[in-house]
């Protein structure tokens, strides 16, 4: 057992390199007075201050989570559903099953919402067919739901691919012994089935919501440049305003309000193996 | 199996890197420029078809391009220190790269063609005596209109304020930009669009947070071009470049520029400090003003040409009947945009509360 | 009872598809277009194709962005395994370290970490290109493979390769031929997921690229003024390439299996 843990650390010392070094250039630039260059070296937290005292600043937060719990919760609703049927399709349906969704993600994701917005636009396909049974022009585009369904149509594969490869490889003979005991249907799942797809489910959610929260491009395409999400204002505060250190500052709140999430979505995977040493 | 696959890349990427350069120049360009390389940084879909691999053929050199789309993000590479030969930025951001000494003073003896210049492009507050930058495309922000839909002598009248007509409530697209978007505030306003007073700007704030809670406006930048084209909304915040190609596609489509005046932009090319081949970039510089390139890159983009002879050329014939692609010359409510510090941080933040409102 | 339910799953799963087609199908048509719009269909016509396969970028961009992603899913692949393994049997807090670690490249809005990257780039001095841009597509690949690897890490019965090599097996014997082909679900979806996030990557790669490299997202955001209907040829070669990609590694066993079967 020892020789594997030491397969380990190289890796541990490329993120040494690679992530915390990057980050801790942020973190720096987070406290620092404006002026980009980082010789002009003035302790402060204004950055942070003026992020909570702007009321603005707040209900953008306040809607990025909105909108990116929302998305993340339709993910897993039409996502679960996905991933258990084709984990009981035949064998060799599967492999097809799952590449034909992961298959348009290798289209670029902004040529793909363009196509949204082609097909949603006001004079769109949707609208077109709509018109042919006497429905008027329903605007689609520039509303929150435009915006969820561009999301969730980007980040649901994640989601399938995730719970997929907890139920694929599951033992299938805990579910025979549970209905031999006596177990309906519903039983074998939420006891048995539900809980032991529980990693795949949570590494899901953890796949859809962080990139959710912090999208810009998806929002600002689809729900025009109104629809402010904190993404958007991290992106105008590094590029149009040039104020990284204010950027940096709002990235950090996020990044920990992202953490505290994340460490209540782990508490609740009680997988008692999980608390086992080893794995 | 293993080793056909890098093989086969390499080959793949030679293919591609060798279809354009073909080198027919009749002087060597490392003897006469030092290298034959040139490094480009400029907005995407800015070139004519022709333009780069006539260069390439002409002087036997290679182009390197690369894009950017907005001036900000241009600023933020060049500021990790990157080394490119030629950039265009915009007039405020010429003005702010000079005033940080990033931009090398140009030889001008090395660019003759300097006087194909228009009028309306010479003499301009940012750079005034092109020490630092050659005009490569300007215009102004107007109205696109539907003609059908929106009488004309109602644009005429209110100008800028049309929109916040509430007949047209709902359809209308502003530009997502706060620079643009200020500036219509303070141009209707009767303001100058660089103030710095903050009672104006706090007007102008309201202005646009009365726009957007009765207009219900929609923020768009680039996808402005196509919705137009196909008539999706009646009036539209555009460049004046943009529109000559709207105009182009959809004859419902008119222009307009508001009597209250507009805000005259230029691009221009700039040598930045750090250049390293800078002989190679004059002659690049000299080149795009030769009349071809110029009209080349003119009638493939739609903007207006800074050469004299391509811009009277074109709107004399392509474009006669369109209003949209000869800028508005000498209008004294027209300004160009003048960079301010913290007038951007102002503005920007103040722009974050009218959208989020 | 059955049969509704098999026809019930048949009809969600088709609905399933449909949405995840209905723009590429879109995309498909829409680059077939004769005419510049992006919602009206006026006619057939090659001509975006044309332009796209004249423009040497454009092609370049392809190329560049295949190879990047190619190469990045296979390191990450093989990096995050080995230390999703080597983690498994680590102490506690060092995993949970790592996790969090890991966490902030996937956390953090794609703009922190592009300037976070550039900056310690310049810092470094490096100069920015193909090698800046590989090392920061496997920075980021390696956190989604551990992500999808770790759960199947967890759910693995512990003693089986401690039953593998009290019967005699090596410690590499173990790992292959006992823990990886139980994890392999999770290795396979991760590196699909990294081979996803590689191929579609803009914000970082924007920042961390230079001398000419760039990929196709970079490409299709700056050209976003006429969202110039040759993207969606470039996306329809693309889906082309997949296709026939995928048609080649599937039916290349199948042809194996039939040269044997003749041999037999």
């Amino acid at each position: 057992m020892n020789q594997f843990k030491r397969m380990a650390y190289p890796y541990v010392a490329w993120i040494a390199v690679m992530i915390l070094a990057p980050m801790l250039m942020i973190v720096m630039y987070a406290f620092i007075e404006k002026g980009n260059d980082v010789t002009t070296f003035r302790f402060t937290i204004s950055n942070f201050t003026k992020f909570f005292s702007d009321k603005v600043y707040i209900d953008v937060l306040y809607r990025s989570l909105y909108v990116a719990i929302l998305t993340t919760i339709i993910c897993l609703l039409i996502g679960y559903p996905t991933a258990y049927i084709i984990s009981r399709a035949k064998p060799k349906h599967r492999t097809w099953l799952v590449l034909m969704i992961t298959f348009p993600t290798w289209i670029n994701m902004l040529v793909r919402t363009y196509a949204w917005l082609g097909i949603l636009q006001d004079n769109g396909i949707v609208n077109t067919i709509l018109g042919l049974f006497g429905i008027g022009t329903v605007k689609i585009i520039y509303t929150n739901f435009a915006v969820i369904l561009g999301m969730v149509y980007n980040f649901v594969p994640f989601m399938i691919l995730q719970i997929y490869s907890s139920l694929e490889k599951m033992d299938k003979s805990y579910i025979e012994a549970a209905s031999d005991l006596g177990a309906n249907k519903y039983q074998c799942f939420w006891r048995i089935t539900f809980p032991m797809s529980l990693p795949g489910v949570i590494s899901g959610i953890t796949l859809v919501f962080l990139p959710a929260v912090s999208s810009f491009f998806i929002p600002k395409l689809l729900g025009g440049g109104q629809y402010v999400l904190i993404g958007n204002v991290i992106e105008t505060q590094f590029l149009t305003a040039g104020n990284w250190s204010f950027g940096s500052a709002i990235s950090l709140i996020m990044a920990i309000i992202i953490m505290i999430s994340l460490y209540i979505t782990r508490k609740l995977d009680t997988d008692p193996a999980a608390a086992k040493g080893g794995a | 199996m293993k080793k056909i696959l890098p093989i086969a890349l390499s080959a793949l990427l030679l293919m591609t890197g060798c279809s354009g350069g073909g080198k027919t120049a009749t002087e060597d360009p490392i003897e006469k420029y030092g290298s034959d390389k040139l490094k480009l940084f400029t907005w995407g879909e800015y070139l004519g078809e022709n333009v780069i691999s006539n260069f390439e053929k002409e002087y036997g050199v290679d182009v390197i391009v690369e894009y950017f789309d907005s001036n900000e993000m241009m600023y933020t590479k060049l500021q990790a220190g990157d080394a490119y030969d030629v950039i265009v930025p915009s007039d405020y951001m010429i003005q702010r790269l000079i005033s940080e000494g990033s931009l090398q003073e140009l030889d001008k003896s090395l660019i003759p063609n300097m006087d194909n210049l228009t009028d309306g492009v010479k003499n301009l507050a940012f750079d005034p005596d092109n020490t630092y930058s050659v005009p490569y495309f300007w215009g102004s922000v107007g109205i696109v209109y539907n003609k059908n839909n929106v009488p004309k002598d109602l644009i005429e009248e209110k100008g800028f304020e049309i929109l916040r007509d509430t007949d047209y409530a709902g359809d209308i697209y502003m530009y997502d930009s706060e620079r643009d978007s200020f500036m219509v505030a303070l141009k209707a306003l009767g303001y100058s669009m660089n103030t710095t007073d903050d009672a104006e700007i706090e007007e102008a704030y309201q202005w646009l947070l009365d726009l957007n809670s009765t207009m219900n406006p929609a923020y768009v930048t680039d996808e402005v071009i196509d919705n137009m084209m196909n008539g999706t909304k009646d009036i539209a915040v555009v460049y004046s470049g943009d529109a000559t190609v709207i105009l182009d596609e959809n004859e419902d489509m008119d222009f307009f520029m508001p009597s209250e005046g507009t805000n005259i932009w230029c691009d221009s090319m700039c040598i930045p400090t750090n250049a390293e081949n800078p002989l190679l970039a004059h002659e690049f510089i000299n080149y795009i003003l030769t009349y071809d390139a110029s009209y080349d890159n003119s009638i493939t983009v739609g903007y207006a040409s800074t050469n004299d002879e391509v811009l009277n050329e074109i709107a004399e014939n392509e474009y006669a009947e369109n209003a949209a692609y000869l800028p508005r010359d000498g209008y004294d409510k027209d300004e160009v945009f003048e960079d301010n510090e913290t007038m951007r941080q102002k503005l920007s933040q103040l722009w974050l509360k009218v959208k989020a409102q | 009872m059955k049969e509704k339910k098999k026809i019930g799953s048949k009809i969600f799963m088709a609905l399933m598809m449909i949405f995840f087609y209905a723009p590429i199908v879109y995309i498909i048509i829409f680059s077939l277009n004769s005419s510049r719009s992006l919602t009206h269909f006026d006619g057939f016509s090659l001509r975006w194709y044309e332009k796209m396969f004249s423009d040497r970028t454009m092609m370049q961009s392809i190329v560049y962005t295949i190879v990047i992603a190619v190469l990045a899913t296979i390191i990450s692949t093989i990096v995050g395994t080995i230390t999703s393994i080597g983690l498994s049997k680590s102490k506690p807090i060092l995993k949970k370290t790592v996790e969090q670690i890991n966490n902030l490249p996937i956390m953090n809005p794609e703009i922190v970490t592009a300037i976070g990257l550039l900056m310690f780039f310049s810092a470094l001095g490096a100069k920015k290109g193909f090698v800046t841009l590989l090392l920061a597509h496997i920075m980021f690949c390696i956190p989604y493979v551990m992500l999808s690897v770790m759960p199947k890490l967890r759910s693995l019965d512990a003693n089986l390769a401690d039953a593998a090599m009290d019967l005699g097996a090596t410690p590499f014997q173990a790992l292959t031929k006992v823990i990886v082909p139980q994890i392999m679900p999770g290795i396979v979806s991760g590196a699909l997921i990294a081979f996803t996030m590689s191929f579609d990557d803009f914000v970082i790669s924007y920042f961390v690229t230079g001398n000419g490299v760039s990929n196709i997202s970079i490409l299709v955001y700056t050209m976003s003024k006429r969202v110039n209907p040759s993207i969606n040829a470039l996306s329809t070669l693309v889906i082309f390439i997949i296709t026939v990609a995928l048609i080649i590694v599937n039916v290349i066993p199948i042809i194996k299996q039939k040269k044997e079967k003749r041999t037999r």
